[in-house]
């Protein structure tokens, strides 16, 4: 398949999985307000890089905010405009379900109504963008276009877990006191539900939520499809097979794939207590760097023949210059 | 037969043909049966299905670009429900003809680039042909496969006041909107299901398999298995729906000029499991853009060496470079002419009378009756560079007699036509409105007409300006069987 469909199905994809988990967060802010009212800052300054943002605020800036390149929003149109391109590609049903969510945004008055109403509104985003990963599944061949898509989610699913993991790791570090409050445990069940992942935790462990438990089943967990080792899993077979179709042409399969079985494999073989006693932090941050690391190998040997950065406004220009010239 | 309260009614069809009545109140015999379904129609009913219509095209990005609005805003082609209707026997005449010219044509474009045996008979004047915007001596002596140049056209068809059928202008470059002939289909068959049950009517729905064999027929002879692709200038173009349709429905890539790169007098295309060599490229670009090498160097949309490799014949172009000049309106003229020369026939749907600006006498005759003259430049299309004479105030007329003195070749000029009209939903009521009929021919070993068209309607009463960009909107075109 061509390298610049490749290269926007995986980043398509990317930005539907960023609107998923930024949608979430929206939805466990609000819920957070009501439940332990203005004393949540501790939660979500982190997630917005700012502290002493009223909880309008941030819903603002996560949902809505134009200006936020990972708000709601920006996601939902990046995703669109990508999509737009590549509709050859992709099935008709993935194309209107990205083209009618992204028209009901742009309707005049969407966006102060998404503000008035930002729970129900972020869950509705969600379900199409769900939507949109259930039809990739179901209506697209499993075959090159589907890998990269897959790669793209899986490669932002860990990613995204990981950066939350990181920003809550003051929250989830271990402490002397054994008290718990009522507070902890709903800050505990807020990085949980940011993750979606709240019931599968009851069901999994059926004890008490606690911070150990917490970023084990966030992060190691095998058969969980939100948890960051599930994810590279995932992401390491779809580009083992995209790699495999380059192998097969006589081509070589890029660095990409070693770096990606290497963190895979350094997640998948990690015990909980070995990963707080090196440093929750710097483990954290070590996943973080390869996952940048596979996306920018993969760029270069799947995505990009050569680099064209300046391409793109030439071909803006042209294409307006030629419109004079149409036969419609 | 009309009741009183029916919405046909108060349809007045005027002194124009109208495709639907004979007279006031008398419904030609095969559009008895859509009458029958309109007068049941309740005004609520026709905005409900008309509002389901538009929902569908706006969610399935059934959208054009408007030309030049820098805002890059996206719009539907207005659809009317309301279908227009061709007999078995007008079609047949229709299809027969544009065989006819499509051969002559290409049999003319074949010459001009090789013989030139036309331009010594003394029939058109070879600084028309060779002096045309759209001649590429480029392509000289280059022989595309099968012979064929236009892989696919779309004339434009208009019927006067007698319901005669006239060839307007011809579109052999890069011909848009059929995919409206399908979508017209696909939506209207959703939204008013009940009036298909009425009618024998033709599926529009092989088009793109018909255009893929076409382009696998004319692949270079040196490709046992042929890559085809379609080649698009990208999401900026107003028919860029068109192009991933078209190339969704054959199952090729579509792809942009920095897809594709020449090496080693061959085309490649960058996939994500290294190059991939290219046989046929199905070119939405038009000549100018396709080879900053050869053509326009600000040109980002084409490719790099194409021309040199079309040229040893290693990759075949549909359209072939340098149809542009048989669509000149001033070498339209001479359509006739051609089909005479290459043919020995006369032409079996007519052209539009032309004058030629580029001829002395004539441009005397335009001149002087500028006030009731069409006057085109050869090369515009889109409904840019003309001026209608009748509704045309003085100081456009002027403009005009002073850019044809200063360009005698840019221009032609054509009696203004009494398009036929046809009812078209018009704030809750049925109103006359003129259509045009863009039918699509595709030739590869053989010609194809597909059964239907783009039926395009100036939905602004009293418009005769049907095109997409200046307020024209489309209707679903019935052949029947």
């Amino acid at each position: 398949m061509l390298c610049r469909v490749a290269d926007d199905l995986y980043w398509t994809a990317r930005y539907v999985e960023r609107g998923i988990a930024v949608s979430r967060l929206i939805d466990v802010t609000r819920h957070l307000e009501l439940d332990v009212g203005t004393e949540v800052s501790d939660f979500w300054g982190p997630l917005v890089g700012a502290i002493g943002l009223s909880a309008e605020d941030v819903s603002f800036f996560l949902l809505s905010d134009e200006k936020n390149p990972d708000s709601l929003i920006s996601s939902v149109r990046h995703a669109r405009e990508l999509a737009r391109g590549i509709r050859e590609s992709i099935s008709s049903e993935m194309w209107e379900e990205l083209n009618t969510l992204y028209q009901s945004l742009a309707l005049p008055g969407a966006q102060r109504r998404a503000q008035g109403d930002s729970l129900s509104f972020q869950r509705l985003v969600r379900e199409r963008l769900q939507h949109f990963q259930g039809l990739a599944g179901s209506t697209l061949a499993h075959d090159e276009p589907w890998h990269f898509l897959s790669l793209g989610t899986y490669l932002e699913r860990a990613d995204g877990v990981v950066r939350l993991l990181s920003r809550q790791a003051h929250l989830l570090a271990p402490r002397e006191e054994a008290e718990t409050t009522d507070a902890d445990m709903v800050r505990w069940l807020a990085v949980l539900r940011s993750c979606g992942s709240a019931e599968a935790y009851a069901r999994f462990y059926s004890l008490r939520v606690e911070p150990i438990r917490i970023v084990e089943f966030l992060l190691l967990n095998p058969v969980f499809p939100q948890s960051v080792r599930f994810a590279l899993g995932a992401a390491d077979d779809a580009l083992s097979a995209v790699a495999a179709l380059r192998t097969a042409a006589a081509n070589e399969p890029g660095p990409g794939i070693r770096t990606l079985g290497r963190v895979r494999g350094e997640v998948e073989h990690a015990a909980i207590d070995e990963v707080f006693e090196a440093g929750l932090e710097e483990f954290l941050l070590g996943v973080q760097r390869s996952i940048a690391q596979v996306s920018d190998e993969v760029t270069a040997t799947y995505l990009r023949d050569e680099p064209q950065p300046s391409r793109l406004v030439g071909v803006a220009r042209a294409a307006m210059l030629m419109a004079a010239q149409q036969q419609q | 037969m009309i009741t009183q309260r029916s919405p046909l009614a108060a349809y007045d069809p005027t002194a124009f043909w109208d495709e639907m009545f004979s007279a006031p109140g008398v419904v030609r015999p095969h559009y008895a049966a859509l009458a029958r379904r309109l007068e049941t129609l309740s005004a609520q009913e026709v905005t409900r299905r008309q509002r389901a219509a538009d929902l569908s095209f706006q969610a399935r990005g059934i959208t054009f670009a408007v030309n030049q609005d820098p805002s890059g805003l996206e719009k539907i082609m207005p659809f009317d429900l309301v279908p227009r209707i061709i007999l078995p026997e007008e079609w047949e005449r229709i299809e027969r003809g544009l065989e006819q010219r499509v051969r002559a044509l290409n049999l003319f474009l074949h010459d001009i680039y090789h013989e030139q045996k036309i331009l010594g008979s003394g029939l058109i004047p070879p600084e028309l042909v060779l002096g045309a915007r759209g001649y590429r001596r480029e392509v000289r002596s280059v022989e595309p496969p099968l012979g064929v140049y236009t892989h696919v056209v779309g004339s434009d068809l208009v019927r006067d006041h007698r319901g005669e059928f006239y060839v307007l202008e011809d579109n052999l470059r890069v011909p848009s909107g059929v995919s409206y002939v399908v979508e017209n289909r696909r939506v209207l068959k959703r939204v008013w299901p009940q009036i298909f049950t009425d009618y024998p009517i033709r599926p529009v729905e092989g088009y793109p398999q018909d255009l893929l064999s076409v382009l696998r027929e004319v692949a270079p002879p040196i490709a046992d298995t042929a890559t085809v692709v379609l080649l698009t200038p990208g999401v900026h173009n107003s028919a860029f729906f068109e192009h991933a349709f078209l190339a969704k429905a054959m199952g090729i890539e579509m792809v942009q000029g920095s897809d594709l790169f020449v090496d080693d007098a061959t085309v490649y295309m960058r996939t994500t499991s290294g190059r991939q060599r290219v046989d046929v490229i199905y070119r939405r670009v038009d000549d100018d853009f396709i080879d900053p090498l050869a053509f326009r160097r600000d040109s980002f949309l084409g490719v790099p060496g194409l021309l040199a490799t079309y040229r040893m014949g290693r990759v075949s172009l549909a359209n072939a470079l340098g149809t542009g000049v048989a669509d000149d309106k001033a070498i339209y003229a001479y359509v006739p002419t051609i089909i005479k020369f290459y043919l020995g026939e006369d032409e079996i749907i007519p052209n539009v009378k032309t004058y030629v600006a580029a001829d002395p006498s004539e441009r005397t005759y335009i001149l002087e009756h500028i006030a009731e003259l069409v006057v085109k430049s050869v090369n515009a299309s889109g409904g840019y560079g003309m001026l209608i004479g009748p509704h045309a105030s003085k100081a456009d007329r002027e403009e005009y007699r002073r850019r044809i003195e200063a360009d005698p070749r840019g221009y032609i000029a054509q009696p203004t036509l009494a398009l036929s009209r046809h009812p078209s939903w018009s704030d809750g009521s049925l109103e006359g409105r003129h259509v045009d009929l863009r039918p699509y021919v595709l030739f590869g070993k053989e010609i194809r007409v597909t059964p239907g068209g783009l039926t395009r309607v100036a939905l602004r009463a009293g418009s005769l300006v049907v095109n997409s960009s200046q307020g024209g909107g489309a209707k679903d075109t019935w052949v029947l069987g």
